[in-house]
């Protein structure tokens, strides 16, 4: 029995009394279950499994105080529309809203925040971190905290430069065809069904394979992989759109296609569209990591996360976590976006599942 | 029956032709190359005649046309050539590599495909409890990890620390089954993390869109006991779409097999192809995605069979 498991239990035991002497009925029975729980593994695993699960529990409060905070600070500047729309979202959007917010600056500041250059050798091979580097240096003794700083700016704007690519891409041909129709809309749909019908990590690798791994290949082989199914639903969401009466009204008037989408289709389909931006960038970011990992994306020296994780490989053998720190970085974002995704989701559908 | 028969035909002819196209493409999307194949294995550095003997041995001194008709028939065949880097058969070089990913993807199917329907169904009867909040949070950063954060976080785990599995799964011929099963568990584990993850988002959505129908709640009306409504009423109408979900996440597995294989240098289809990638050894590339792209449309294949089977509604499209 340490200092640390009796402080622990005296903490545990005191914030679920408050929470019961003050009615937050949720809060204490969260607060309890997590004391029994530790209890428990306690018995079982002794002080190290008790340490554990304090430290997972502590980090899960501190993200759900960070997320709050962010939530709040997020309505108080917002403008009042917009503040009402963002006091519906769960925590977890908070939480990914904070993410994608942190992981912006990084990659925006990234040349001012980071203490060194992107490919600046300043120190031996695999150095354990020391004051100067902070999470040691890599294979070839560049600081890895810099390079992961670096990385967010180029995978992530890789992917959002990809993304952006087969977004518009699918977009346009989606709403063109629902407008047009006819022939232009049944070959654009079978062309989109071939194209989906291979893998894609299969297709990004022939394309690769043929043209090299350039950028602005990986940019065309994503945007041809990923238009397909952002032109599905752009179809389908826009075919809803295009039988309505106010359609026809403006088809009357005389107004072209092109004023048909931009002033009339496109507002009333923003939602669905600004979600599946985020699903989409989802997949692309993986998928570009993905290929990075293999030695396919984005080509050294310049720092990407996905490439990273493959060249400090060896130091997992020693029980190191380094190479995981930009596997994780790729993970967070990747989940961050899909929580804020989710609640967009609920809110456009309107589903409020029972 | 007959209607069963030629839906069913008419959906494999479908996909038989898409399998053609996509054929198509694989092979004159190498022909998309800067000067030919034979100019970018060689290098700019190539003297007039080393081109010109690669292209004679390769044959690309015929029409494309030719050459594409002579590939397929030769794939057709289990012949694909050989490889521009080693010269050796590449279907000696993938036959065995082939089963050793068939055997990865079906021992990741084989514990995920029943663990995540029963999960997904549990999972969508406590809808909106804490478990299911849970659930949510850990599946969405399950499919949101790639698939190498995942593989390398069970080697740290599992092999480095605690060493019960090895980190590598090198294969021999003479391992017994058991210890077949032991030496790939790490690599199928990351597998099953990851589809079941996807295959149990999907059950659940498919399960509590069905649970929304009007007529579970007049079987719930009318007082049949919970499991009563699952078993006998919800459950024939779910088949559908839990079969469809187990084949799209099984085509799933054939693609995500690859990063798991590069990252345990699992000696199977994946690693070749990405090897193949890197060398820009094109024969192998092609055969590769032939066999991926393959599989991916049969499987897709086999979804929409089993779900016209399964759901009679679909027997008559409107």
């Amino acid at each position: 029995m340490g200092l640390f498991v009796i402080l622990y239990f005296a903490f545990l035991i005191i914030a679920s009394c408050l929470a019961a002497f003050y009615e937050k009925r949720s809060v204490f029975l969260m607060i309890f279950s997590l004391t029994m729980v530790s209890f428990v593994l306690g018995i079982v695993g002794g002080a190290g499994a008790l340490r554990f699960v304090a430290i997972t529990a502590a980090v899960l409060a501190f993200a759900a105080g960070i997320s709050y905070a962010f939530k709040e600070f997020l309505i108080a500047i917002a403008p009042r529309n917009a503040a009402k729309e963002l006091k519906t979202a769960p925590l977890t959007a908070a939480f990914g809203m904070f993410v994608i917010f942190t992981y912006a600056i990084a990659g925006i500041f990234a040349p001012w925040i980071a203490p060194h250059g992107e490919s600046e050798v300043i120190s031996s091979a695999f150095a354990p971190a020391d004051a100067n580097m902070l999470l040691g240096a890599d294979q070839l003794g560049r600081d890895m905290f810099s390079r992961i700083i670096y990385g967010a700016r180029n995978t992530v704007g890789l992917a959002l430069l990809a993304t952006l690519a087969a977004f518009f891409m699918g977009a346009l041909a989606g709403l063109l065809a629902a407008v047009k129709g006819g022939w232009f809309d049944q070959f654009m749909g079978r062309f989109a069904d071939v194209i989906m019908s291979i893998p894609s990590l299969i297709f990004a690798l022939l394309m690769l394979s043929i043209f090299g791994p350039q950028i602005i290949v990986i940019i065309c082989a994503v945007a041809i992989i990923y238009a397909p199914r952002v032109f599905r639903l752009t179809r389908a969401v826009a075919g809803n759109v295009v039988v309505m009466d106010y359609i026809e009204a403006a088809k009357l008037r005389g107004e072209g296609d092109w004023y048909l989408i931009r002033r009339e289709i496109l507002p009333n389909s923003t939602a669905p569209l600004v979600a599946e931006f985020g699903l989409e960038f989802c997949f692309v970011f993986l998928l570009v990591a993905g290929l990075s990992f293999l030695g396919l994306g984005i080509q050294p020296p310049t720092a990407d996360w996905g490439s990273m994780v493959r060249e400090n490989a060896t130091l997992i053998s020693f029980g190191d976590i380094t190479p995981l720190i930009p596997a994780a970085a790729i993970a967070l974002l990747t989940v961050a976006v899909n929580f804020v995704v989710d609640w967009m989701l609920w809110r456009s559908s309107g589903l409020k599942e029972m | 029956m007959g209607d069963i028969a030629s839906l069913v035909a008419k959906r494999l002819g479908l996909g038989l032709l898409t399998l053609l196209v996509i054929s198509v493409i694989i092979f004159f999307m190498v022909e998309l190359l800067p000067g030919d194949i034979a100019q970018a294995v060689l290098g700019q550095g190539a003297t007039e005649e080393n081109v010109a003997a690669l292209r004679e041995r390769m044959g690309l001194n015929d029409p494309a046309p030719v050459r594409y008709f002579q590939w397929l028939g030769g794939a057709l065949t289990g012949n694909f050539g050989e490889s521009i880097v080693t010269g050796e058969r590449v279907s000696s070089i993938i036959s065995e590599r082939f089963i050793n990913t068939l055997f990865l993807a079906a021992y990741a199917a084989v514990i995920a495909v029943p663990f995540a329907i029963v999960l997904g169904i549990v999972v969508a009867l406590l809808r909106n409890t804490l478990f299911d909040r849970v659930a949510n949070v850990l599946t969405l950063t399950s499919i949101s990890s790639p698939e190498f954060f995942l593989g390398y976080i069970l080697i740290l785990y599992l092999a480095v620390k605690t060493s019960m599995f090895p980190a590598i799964a090198s294969l021999s011929g003479d391992m017994s089954f058991g210890e077949l099963l032991h030496r790939t568990f790490l690599p199928a584990l990351t597998l099953v993390l990851v589809v079941t993850a996807h295959m149990m988002r999907m059950t659940r959505a498919a399960i509590i869109n069905l649970l929304a129908s009007p007529y579970i709640e007049m079987a719930r009306l009318k007082g049949t006991p919970p499991w009563k409504v699952i078993v006998k009423h919800a459950l024939p109408n779910a088949w559908a779409p839990i079969i469809n979900v187990v084949a799209l996440n099984l085509a799933y597995l054939i693609t995500g097999v690859v990063l798991v294989e590069v990252v345990f240098v699992y000696p199977g289809i994946g690693q070749s192809l990405v090897d193949a990638v890197s060398k820009r050894d094109f024969p192998v590339v092609q055969a590769c995605c032939l066999i991926f792209a393959a599989t991916f449309i049969l499987l897709n294949l086999a979804a929409d069979v089993g779900a016209i089977l399964t759901n009679p509604r679909l027997r008559h499209p409107k």
